[in-house]
């Protein structure tokens, strides 16, 4: 169950190098209101069994910045520079053809919604088997086999019978797992993962990140996850990457990140958080929410400078609005992986969220305007 | 339970039958989406309601306000019988019970200016009475939500997410009313802007002394919010009680599940705890388990679960209910209805 | 609660206003936005103007008109069309430009009387039938299928039959025709609308069901009806010309475009002028109706809107 698949079209090469490379990525698009610059200079590194978090809210481009990876955007309107490299290959210069090809053995996709990307006038079964079939010489009965094994691997009860189901026939968590099965179906050395848990309900989004877990420990895939939601970073990723306007406000390892972020937007969205554990204050009242104030730029439209200072609540450097601060280190270090953030913001020093929620507290009163 | 009770359902059910097409129109079977769901809502507290979806929470909150009518068992508000109530009746009662929705993008009009959409109560019940009157009162509610009165005359689409819920807001307060439904209000908005509206209606509890029904998936926002919690489960409510003893301390397995599969932005945390992952799937409205609903998929489920449906009895803190056989089997019996009281 | 004070000091309108951009222009009316998207459409605004005109020149028919309609001059007869008569003249010797501006008047009274009908009387039983659904539904959509099934020309001239032929009847027959079809494109856009959200969010705020479907069904369902009208008009203007061609609308001497060219008919080797110029009006009017029709439904979608509102800003 484990290695690469072999195809004879060109296998896709496994090893011990980074599986995704992805450097200085832009993606521009065109819209009627003028070039939008979705996603401006991203990169960050991937390895074997490694799961990276890109996180961001809406217009923050991280769907489209994984898109433009594999190819998906249309070609009419968006231009993508930069380099991505899959197991060493440039996936941005790639040939349709080829595209084709690595799509299924070497990178799996699953996306937010199961019940538009499964087709809903086939099978469960014939959709794997078609996937299974596309990268490699398998008789149609090996790929059913192979199917229904896969639909075994991935939880769905009595798998020799839902492979002859259509997707209408199953609940949303059952499509979602199908569309994981689809998607390492080829035994993919990356898993890219939209939204994959959003629509689903928490005890079914805690069912499909197991899974994913248990996947990758057996498989050493790498993933990267994209989602809006820092409860489910912190349980799955190694790395997190903060998107905002397109930009990488700051990377790290989870725990840099979640438990010291340096970013006033990272502090904002860590703040704006309601707490399960323990809402009230010591008090015994439970404060307000820390906001951030306003709502973020339209990409046609990005501010001068540091994307986020029309909103950021402890702008203080001059540079703020005329200078793009750079992504620099400020914590990690020598034998541990980086942290780095991008913000001329004086106190670069990591600090606990919860100091932080003060300062936005107390920056923001009567919570803004949305 | 002596409280001053504002709503208050007792054995409500919103039943649809299952048609099958053509034009005979046969009915093929029931939807239970509420089945027989008890709860109070005290004056003045905000009560959260969470569940997963096709719990029947949302019809719940539509059955309180005769927005979806009930198949069975009474709804009062404030004392009278909402089920029974006439046309007149049930107009008042909805100038005193307002809704905000979930999506913000489909709940305001799209041809309707701002202060049109606000204004509608004013018209509907006839309160401040002359157009200049009215749109002071606008002013006043727009200001009310933290908008500017300015943008009175703008279309919808004008505005973002959060600015629209603001809108739905103001609308849903425009007459005065003592009761607020939030039907997933903050479901659609991003994380930044969940929190603004967090804080708003927070603000206007306690400024306007309402009574909120706040319903959401999210437990966090619920537990962020709400004085008490309910939780439904299959058309039932399965367990209600103070948030600090739900949230902490819940009584019913399902509850338990539930608050154990929400991720929580600490990485140590998430490393540490145990996830109790439940087996298999909500089963379907259309067929209900007999018995405890949740027994298909509860890692307790023992003897009595299948034959007894259990009722909600006090266990854990004070106010605190659980409908679970673990603390003592209650409830009806599948076979003789007849209800029994603690064996054990 | 009484009376909502405000004890809190409102926040300042900078503050809370930060979303909005201030380059946004002031709110302007839904059908003005239509108005000014449409003209951005070449063909629908050409067919629009040329509409227009057409429309005027039915209004001021007698004005514009070069002589009587009914002037008859036998030694004007069959006439090419010349300098004195542009558009030559009949087997009466009557002015065909004269017989055209005039027969405008004519053939479009009887289209908006046709369309004005169905789409008063179609609308308002589409419009109960997809908002109250069930067996009001039922009733009103099965007697509209009956309608439908009915062959249209047949149907015309039975109530043509019955209340003998004329104008009015002409309108009121071709308009019955087109009552189904206004009822089916209503219903089914009302059905859409009716689950709308912020339907359900006004009901929830007490309005009655009156206020709903005036206020907000009707207002967003219109678009579709709207399309509807204007293609209507164009087949309405067919049906009469096909009448009076048929002898069973407008009568002589009345001149209708369809008479017109029922008349024309017998001269058309020695006399084209007498079919063309009736003839190309109906053509004119129909496309124009027809190519306005599809602007419409361009500029009413949503969709469209959003994106061509977008690049225009």
């Amino acid at each position: 169950m484990s290695g690469p698949a072999s195809s004879g079209t060109g296998p896709v090469p496994s090893g011990t190098g980074p599986v995704l490379e992805v450097e200085d990525l832009q993606v521009d698009l065109r819209t009627p209101r003028g070039t939008a610059h979705v996603v401006n200079g991203l990169s960050y590194t991937v390895g074997h069994g490694e799961t990276v978090a890109v996180v961001g809210e809406s217009g923050s481009g991280k769907s489209v910045s994984v898109l433009a990876l594999l190819g998906l955007l249309p070609a009419r309107v968006a231009t993508v520079t930069g380099r991505a490299l899959l197991h060493g290959e440039d996936l941005l210069t790639m040939s349709p053809e080829r595209l084709r090809q690595v799509r299924g053995p070497g990178a799996g996709m699953v996306f937010q919604d199961p019940m538009t990307s499964l087709n809903p006038v086939l099978t469960v079964g014939r959709q794997l088997v078609e996937g299974i079939r596309a990268h490699g010489e398998v008789s149609k009965a090996d790929a059913r086999r192979r199917a229904v094994e896969l639909l075994g691997e991935v939880g769905l009860p009595d798998p020799g019978r839902a492979v002859d189901r259509y997707p209408h026939e199953l609940s949303g968590g059952m499509r979602q797992r199908v569309m994981i099965a689809i998607a390492l179906s080829n035994s993919p050395g990356l898993l890219i993962a939209d939204e994959a848990t959003t629509a689903l309900d928490v005890t079914v989004q805690a069912q499909i990140i197991d899974l994913v877990e248990k996947l990758q420990a057996e498989r050493g895939t790498g993933v990267v996850w994209i989602t809006h939601d820092l409860g489910v970073v912190a349980g799955i990723a190694d790395r997190v990457l903060v998107m905002y306007g397109g930009r990488c406000v700051e990377d790290g390892t989870v725990d840099d990140v979640l438990e010291r972020p340096v970013h006033p937007y990272t502090r904002g969205l860590l703040g704006a958080l309601p707490d399960l554990a323990a809402p009230a204050g010591p008090d015994g009242v439970v404060p307000d929410l820390a906001t951030v104030p306003g709502v973020p730029p339209a990409p046609t439209d990005l501010p001068p400078g540091c994307v986020f200072w029309p909103r950021c609540p402890v702008r203080s450097d001059p540079r703020c609005e005329t200078e793009q601060p750079p992504l620099v280190q400020v914590g990690g270090g020598p034998g541990a992986l980086p942290h780095r953030a991008a913000t001329w913001c004086e106190d670069r020093t990591p600090g606990a969220a919860s100091a932080v929620d003060r300062t936005f507290g107390a920056a923001s009163p009567g919570e803004g305007g949305s | 339970m002596t409280e001053d009770v504002l709503v208050s359902a007792r054995g409500l059910e919103v039943h649809f039958p299952i048609r099958s097409g053509g034009a005979l129109r046969r009915t093929s079977g029931v939807l239970r989406a509420v089945d027989g769901v008890d709860l109070d809502i005290l004056r003045g507290e905000t009560l959260g309601l969470v569940g997963e979806s096709g719990c029947g929470k949302s019809t719940l909150g539509n059955a309180l306000l005769r927005l979806v009518p009930p198949t069975g068992g009474t709804v009062t508000f404030d004392g009278t019988d909402v089920t029974s109530l006439d046309r007149r009746g049930l107009k008042e009662m909805r100038r005193r019970a307002g809704m905000v929705f979930q999506d913000p993008f489909a709940s305001l009009d799209p041809r309707r200016t701002v202060a049109q959409t606000v204004s509608e109560p004013l018209e509907v019940h006839g309160l401040r009475s002359g157009g200049r009157e009215r749109a002071a009162r606008v002013a006043e509610l727009l200001e009310l939500v933290g908008l500017d009165p300015a943008v009175a005359g703008r279309y919808p689409h004008e505005f973002s997410g959060g600015q629209r819920q603001r809108v739905g807001i103001a609308r849903a307060l425009a007459g005065e009313p003592d009761f607020l439904v939030c039907d997933e209000a903050i479901a659609s908005l991003d994380v930044s802007v969940q929190a603004q509206v967090l804080n708003l209606l927070r603000r206007l509890q306690r400024q306007l002394g309402l009574t909120l029904l706040f319903i959401s998936h999210d437990l966090s926002a619920v537990r962020h919010i709400a004085d008490r919690i309910a939780v439904m489960y299959l058309g039932r409510v399965v367990e209600v009680g103070p948030a600090d003893a739900v949230g902490s301390d819940p009584q019913m397995p399902y509850t338990q599940a539930l608050l154990s599969a929400v991720p929580v932005p600490h990485p140590e945390l998430e490393r540490s705890r145990k996830r109790i992952v439940l087996r298999g799937d909500v089963p379907s409205p259309a067929a209900v388990p007999s018995g405890c609903r949740f027994r298909t998929r509860c890692p307790y489920a023992f003897e009595p679960c299948p034959d007894v449906d259990p009722a909600l009895q006090p266990v854990g803190a004070p106010g605190q209910l659980a409908a679970c056989h673990l603390h003592g089997v209650v409830g009806r019996p599948v076979d003789s209805g007849e209800p029994v009281a603690a064996r054990d | 609660m009484t009376g909502a004070p405000l004890p809190e000091p409102a926040p300042s309108p900078t503050a809370t206003d930060a979303g909005v951009p201030s380059t946004q222009r002031a709110a302007r009316p839904r059908w003005r936005e239509t108005l000014g998207l449409l003209a951005r459409n070449p063909t629908a605004a050409a067919a629009g103007l040329v509409l227009l005109a057409i429309v005027l020149i039915a209004v001021f028919d007698e004005t514009l008109a070069p002589s009587g309609p009914n002037e008859i001059s036998v030694e004007d007869r069959l006439q090419a069309p010349s300098l004195a008569h542009p558009f030559g003249t009949d087997d009466l010797g009557r002015d065909i430009l004269s017989r055209v501006v005039l027969g405008a008047g004519v053939s479009l009274r009887v289209g908006f009387l046709a369309v004005a009908f169905a789409l008063v009387v179609g609308s308002l039983i589409g419009l109960l039938a997809g908002f109250y659904g069930r067996w009001v539904d039922d009733v009103l959509m099965r007697f509209m299928d009956v309608l439908f099934a009915f062959p249209a020309v047949l149907l015309a001239i039975a109530v043509l039959a019955v209340r003998g032929p004329g104008a009015g009847n002409t309108a009121l027959a071709i308009g019955v025709v087109y009552v189904p079809v206004f009822a089916r494109v209503t219903r089914a856009s009302v059905l859409g609308v009716r689950e709308e959200v912020y339907v359900r969010a006004s009901r929830s705020v007490g309005a009655s069901d009156f206020r709903l479907l005036t206020r907000h069904v009707l207002p967003n369902a219109a678009p579709p009806i709207i399309v509807q009208t204007s293609i209507s008009l164009a087949f309405a203007v067919l049906a009469e010309a096909a009448l009076s061609f048929l002898g069973l609308g407008t009568q002589p001497p009345n001149p209708s475009w369809g008479l017109m060219l029922a008349e024309g008919r017998g001269f058309i080797d020695i006399a084209w002028w007498l079919a063309f110029f009736p003839g190309i009006a109906i053509f004119l009017t129909v496309l124009c109706f027809n190519l306005l029709g599809d602007g419409l439904r361009d500029v009413l979608d949503p969709r469209q809107r959003t994106l061509m509102a977008g690049g225009g800003r």
